[in-house]
């Protein structure tokens, strides 16, 4: 040991080092946090010359501490240790001071310095692990220090130290040659360094200068009193320090005699009957007010709650205690700490205990507030009292700072993996305080603990939501059963929940569940269901009204629809699933997946980007953006391509319109390199199955690797090899249709790799859609092309009429804009009566006007949701309008 | 150069001799598909100009040629005692595309710099040829017209208060082809059915065994024309809704841009309410405070709403358009017509 200290005195700033103190305080593992404190608290009484008793050799103390528990025998026999160390470093420098060798004594005294003040420092470190790590602890910490008395032996050391410098120097004038200039110069610095170090021990120094004796004795602490005695002390220490005056009224400090900390501990230990909850009341007063110490009212309340007998005691002492908690972290950004998460976590376990075993006491939001706190109440039986508190915030404010500190973490490290670890506790609180909450009738509460729990649900696969059911059906035991959510089934227990929200008044309850049961259809191949739901529920038409994490959700919704449909093989659907989300350009922030650093070209306010780091989704649920991406863009070939082929090379009718840019893009390349990311696998398969080679687009899309996040890999595989030969003749048939009079299905059903029977029914889909003029001959089992084409005066008049259309429109906006410009009150009123029917042009234009905030802009294009799966109808008029 | 003659009356009709027309239509359909333009000579008398000369510019690009040959071209036609007073210019159009800027800028030119009396003569060269009827029409400037382009400002306002819209920028006037009695006993002469068939090429469609009987009326000035029988419609049509596409394209941007200016404006307008409500607040809290007011006027020094673009261009864009669509409205109604008889006489 002593060559570690060696190796760290070498390092003058060690004190402040604090990667050097963790070192050692790892050696004291076995000290507990009550004993150190114990420590703290002696040392200080140690100040009065007269306590020390039993002091009168390190060994007594030894047989002291040899009665009491082994925890704190271990702790005296590693002071004595230090001791002798400390010891032995004094007697090097006496040896030093009898050699006259400067170096040495120097380095022994470098040592003994660091080593005091790494003594100081670990006792600084005990301060702060129980004190919850804090530096303005630490400073607090230290000016305990400087009370604490320091061995006699050191300030002697010191002295004699001192006194042979002096006459080291006279010797020195006398006979300089003597001494070599090494030697001077560490004299010189130990000088410089006794100096400094002395000051702090002035009046020690002065002391003992001027009666050795005073200090004979050196002030080591003295453990004799019982543990729950230095307790109680301890407590009435804390007390005192909360009231923030040093000569507090309790006894216990200011009394000299250590016989009177025996009594004042007898006077606090009768406080856990009755006290109790007066102290309670005088910390709870004290919460919030700026002097206050947030940490030590922790450990305050944590020792009430040892003391706390009765049912009512521990349930007031643990709501104190749980919002405390609480509000130890009061920053915006920050996260609660994950330990101070899990006592808290464990506390709301403990409290939710209490209600299940004892069921004379409830707690809910607007109950009477008793008058006489400070006694204790028994509740009648069958007559269950009562109290003001609220477990929903509790659950809720842990569930938030779970769903924070995930925000935090990085989701690559196992931190991350540990953290969510948390979870299953997590959900295991929300189930047990749903249970106390239906038991109590609490209809708000359970609206709102159900919701979490749905949110904790909806985005699992059902493996693992029958894993997280059955892990709390494990934790909760069987005496925790709720009566409204009855289901082990996954699928039976979302619905379960969500019908149970939609009976909620709170709108907002519904709308979430809703979206969330939609969700969760979505994410498990149930389309048409999802579907349906989402379209009778009319969300669209109201969502942009909503709030933001609401309007989050149902992007998410919509994305996770988006992501149903095309592994259903519905690619029309999912494309305009996915067109609002991914079309926008900024899928990212839409999902609350990441932030975006800049807009139109000027950073986002700091404010805003933080409001919007909150509302972050933690990684586990987030939906893969380049999977989202590959998806969409796949959507887009199969559905660009043959409507390209079919419009001749210049039509305006468009899509995609990243699909298109990004083609375009393509296109211009002078040089193209083999397919390296997704895009290009999909530009390239684009292109080939243009050109109708479908083999090649086959293999270029089953070379993306990204298929494999999706379930039934080879099942949604075989599907785009489906679509793509389909869309293949499609698109053949719509490019090369005029070169053709006839076409033999088999020669068709050959080229693409279908059977005759799929050719023609896609053929007979054509023809009635009226896309291609054509007849099927049955008989010759041929395709009979009509060529008709458009004289050019046809086609310029049907541009014509398009463009007109367009003029119309446009006018018609310009107008009302400029209506609108003229008569603002007028405006006004038209908007209300216009309601929420979401017409582009007014949307823009009250965006226009009331500056752009960003979400309501979203919302702006949110209207056009309407027509998700109307588009082909109406689809096109969207489009010009957001033009 | 300029005329020296008072402006008695305003003009009324213009008088075009016979060469006149024949020369313009001869310069505009030799260099047929571009634009061309040239000079008109003559004198107004009584509020009726008569248009005696006229002379080609050079198509070139370089303005001081041009204008050195005008120069030259007036000198040497005052040497031979011709006419040479300017009294207006002439261009060649293709399906009235004609209203243009520049159009109204050389016009506003001559009215404003040499005579009040300018007038500018529009031969469209492709409605004469795809409708078989001579189409030369004059214009000039409407006074009000001609004040507004002064100041150079099209806005809303100023053309709400000058009622200026698009059928009164221009003064449609009267064209009459007049000739001396000699060309016209020339004609008559030429009419007499003595006149050689050979010299009339035109006539191909008939055989030769009727070219006697049918000569003379055939060339008689108003005899019955086949080309309005004519069942090629196509060509024309798709010229006009070609030049409407580009005009409603046109028009789209400059919507845009008016659209682009609203909104910009709305943009300003909204930050100096703000100031201004802004500022009455710290007035009001400074009349409680007892101290002086600010001003509340600095708002139009510190704020400048954006200069409405000019509506003049979409101004003449609507004009095009509505040109373009009366043409094809005019030449769809008997086209309709031929095609019903045509189909009766098929069945």
């Amino acid at each position: 040991m002593a060559s570690r200290f060696f190796r760290s005195a070498t390092d003058s700033e060690s004190e402040t080092d604090s990667s050097d103190n963790d070192s050692f305080i790892s050696d004291e593992e076995l000290s507990s946090d009550e004993d150190m404190s114990d420590a703290d608290d002696d040392l200080k009484r140690d100040d009065q010359p007269k306590k020390n008793r039993f002091l009168k050799g390190g060994s007594d103390s030894d047989a002291d501490s040899d009665d009491e528990d082994g925890g704190r025998r271990q702790i005296k026999s590693q002071k004595d240790k230090r001791y002798e160390e400390m010891e032995s470093c004094v007697k090097t420098i006496e040896n030093g001071e009898k050699n006259n060798d400067w170096t040495l004594i120097s380095n022994g005294k470098c040592l003994t310095y660091d080593f005091i003040f790494l003594f100081f420092t670990l006792l600084v470190l005990q301060f702060t692990a129980e004190f919850d790590k804090l530096n303005k602890l630490m400073t607090k910490a230290q000016a305990g220090i400087n009370g604490i008395v320091t061995p006699k032996f050191y300030i002697k050391c010191l002295v004699e130290l001192e006194d042979f410098l002096q006459e080291a120097a006279q010797k020195e004038k006398a006979a300089k040659k003597k001494m070599n200039a090494n030697n001077a110069k560490a004299m010189n610095a130990m000088k410089q360094k006794l100096k400094k170090n002395n000051k702090s021990f002035e009046d020690k120094i002065e002391q003992y200068r001027k009666d050795p004796d005073s200090l004979e004795e050196p002030a080591i602490i003295a453990v004799v009193a019982t543990k729950k005695k230095s307790k109680n002390a301890f407590l009435a220490g804390s007390d005192s320090e909360d009231e923030g005056a040093p000569g507090s009224s309790t006894p216990a400090i200011d009394d000299a005699e250590f016989t009177t900390v025996g009594k004042g501990g007898k006077a606090v230990a009768e406080i856990t009957s009755e006290n109790l909850l007066q102290k309670l009341r005088e910390i709870l007063e004290a919460r919030g007010k700026k002097s206050t110490d947030r940490n030590e009212q922790i450990v305050t309340l944590q020792r009430l709650l040892k003391d706390a007998t009765s049912s009512y005691q521990s349930i007031k002492v643990l709501l104190a205690l749980i919002s405390s908690r609480f509000d130890a972290n009061l920053s915006m950004t920050g996260y609660m700490q994950v330990e101070l998460w899990r006592s808290v976590e464990k506390e709301i376990n403990q409290l939710l205990k209490i209600f299940e075993t004892d069921p004379s006491f409830y707690v809910f939001e607007v109950a009477e507030d008793f008058d006489d706190e400070d006694k204790d109440i028994i509740a009648k039986p069958g007559q269950p009292i009562g109290l003001r508190g609220s477990l929903i915030s509790f659950v809720e404010r842990l569930d938030d700072e779970f769903t924070k500190s995930l925000q935090n973490i990085d989701p690559h490290t196992t931190d991350y993996i540990d953290r969510m670890r948390d979870e299953a506790g997590l959900y295991a609180i929300l189930v047990r305080s749903q249970v106390y909450f239906e038991k109590h009738n609490l209809a708000a509460s359970i609206g709102r603990v159900v919701m979490r729990r749905l949110e904790h649900v909806y985005f699992k696969p059902e493996q693992v939501i029958s894993q997280m059911e059955i892990a709390t059906a494990s934790v909760l035991g069987d005496h925790v059963k709720s009566s409204i959510i009855t289901a082990t089934d996954p699928a039976e227990l979302v619905h379960q929940l969500c019908t149970y929200l939609y009976q909620q008044d709170v709108s907002v309850l519904r709308t979430r569940a809703m979206l969330c049961h939609i969700y969760h259809h979505a994410l498990h191949q149930r389309f048409h269901v999802a579907r349906d739901m989402l379209l009778m529920s009319h969300l669209q038409e109201t969502i942009h009204q909503a709030d933001i994490p609401t309007q989050i959700l149902y992007n998410r919704v919509m994305v996770q629809l988006g992501l149903c449909a095309f592994r259903d093989g519905l690619i029309k659907e999912s494309h305009s699933c996915l067109q609002e989300v991914q079309g926008s350009g900024r899928p990212k922030e839409l999902l609350a997946q990441g932030v975006q650093m800049q807009r139109y070209g000027q950073p986002v306010a700091a404010d805003q980007e933080q409001l919007e780091r909150q509302r972050q989704l933690p990684f586990h649920m987030h939906i893969n953006l380049e999977l989202l991406e590959c998806v969409y863009h796949t959507c887009s070939m199969l559905l660009e391509i043959p409507a390209q082929a079919q419009a001749g090379p210049n039509n305006k009718k468009v899509i995609s319109k990243t699909f298109r840019r990004l083609l375009d893009y393509n296109e211009r390349q002078a040089f193209l390199g083999p397919p390296e990311n997704i895009r290009d696998h999909i530009m390239g398969a684009a292109k080939a199955l243009a050109s109708g080679e479908w083999e090649k687009s086959r293999d270029l899309i089953m070379a993306i690797k990204i298929w494999e996040l999706m379930p039934n890999t080879q099942h949604i595989k075989d599907m785009l090899a489906r679509k793509i030969q389909e869309e293949g003749l499609r698109t053949y048939l719509f490019t090369y249709a005029s070169y053709y009079s006839t076409v033999g299905l088999a020669q068709l059903s050959k080229m693409f790799d279908l059977s005759t029977v799929n050719v023609s029914s896609i053929v007979a889909k054509m023809i009635w859609q009226e896309e291609l003029s054509a007849s099927l001959d049955q008989v010759t089992q041929c395709v009979v092309l009509h060529q008709v084409e458009q004289s050019r005066v046809q086609q310029l008049a049907l541009q014509f009429a398009d463009k007109a259309v367009n003029l119309v429109e446009q006018n018609e906006r310009l107008l009302e804009q400029k209506n609108a410009e003229q008569r603002p009150e007028q405006q006004q009123q038209q908007k209300d009566r216009r309601g929420n029917k979401g017409q582009p042009g007014n949307q823009q234009n009250r965006n226009a006007v009331s500056g752009q905030r960003p979400f309501q802009q979203r919302t702006g294009g949110r209207n056009n949701f309407n027509n998700v799966f109307g588009n082909a109808v109406r689809g096109g008029r969207t489009q010009s309008a957001r033009r | 150069m300029a005329t020296s003659l008072p402006s008695s009356e305003p003009l009324h009709t213009v008088q075009l001799d016979g060469l006149v027309v024949l020369k313009i239509i001869k310069h505009c359909r030799e260099s047929y598909p571009v634009d061309v333009t040239g000079q008109l000579l003559g004198l107004d008398v009584d509020g009726v100009l008569e248009v005696t000369n006229c002379f080609p510019f050079p198509s070139s690009d370089d303005d001081e040629a041009s204008a050195q040959y005008q120069l030259d071209m007036m000198r040497c036609l005052r040497e031979v005692n011709v006419d040479n007073n300017t009294v207006g210019w002439y261009r060649s159009a293709h399906l009235g595309n004609f209203m243009d800027l520049n159009l109204i800028d050389t016009q506003y030119n001559y009215q404003n710099s040499l005579s009040a009396q300018s007038v500018v003569i529009i031969h469209d060269v492709s409605k004469s040829a795809a409708q078989g009827n001579l189409s030369l029409r004059a214009f000039r400037l409407t006074e009000a017209f001609m004040k507004a382009y002064e100041k150079k400002t099209f806005t809303t306002e100023s053309m709400i208060k000058n009622k200026l819209t698009l059928s009164n920028i221009f003064d449609e006037l009267p064209i009459q082809v007049h000739n001396s009695h000699l060309v016209t006993a020339l004609l008559h002469d030429l009419d007499s059915p003595v006149a050689d068939a050979n010299r009339l090429p035109s006539l191909t469609t008939f055989t030769s065994t009727q070219k006697t009987a049918t000569l003379a009326e055939d060339n008689a000035p108003l005899a019955p024309n086949l080309e309005v029988l004519d069942l090629e419609l196509d060509p024309f049509m798709q010229k006009n809704l070609e030049n409407l596409l580009d005009c409603a394209d046109a028009q789209q941007q400059e919507h845009n841009n008016y659209q682009y200016w609203q909104r910009s404006v709305a943009r300003e307008q909204t930050k100096i309410q703000a100031w201004l409500t802004k500022r009455k607040q710290e007035n009001a809290q400074r009349a409680q405070n007892g101290q002086s007011l600010l001003p509340e006027d600095e708002v139009n020094s510190l704020f400048k709403l954006p200069t409405e673009p000019s509506r003049l261009e979409s101004m003449l864009l609507n004009a095009q358009i509505h040109n373009f669509t009366k043409q094809l409205n005019q030449f769809a109604g008997p086209s309709l017509g031929r095609l019903y008889s045509v189909q009766e006489l098929q069945k």
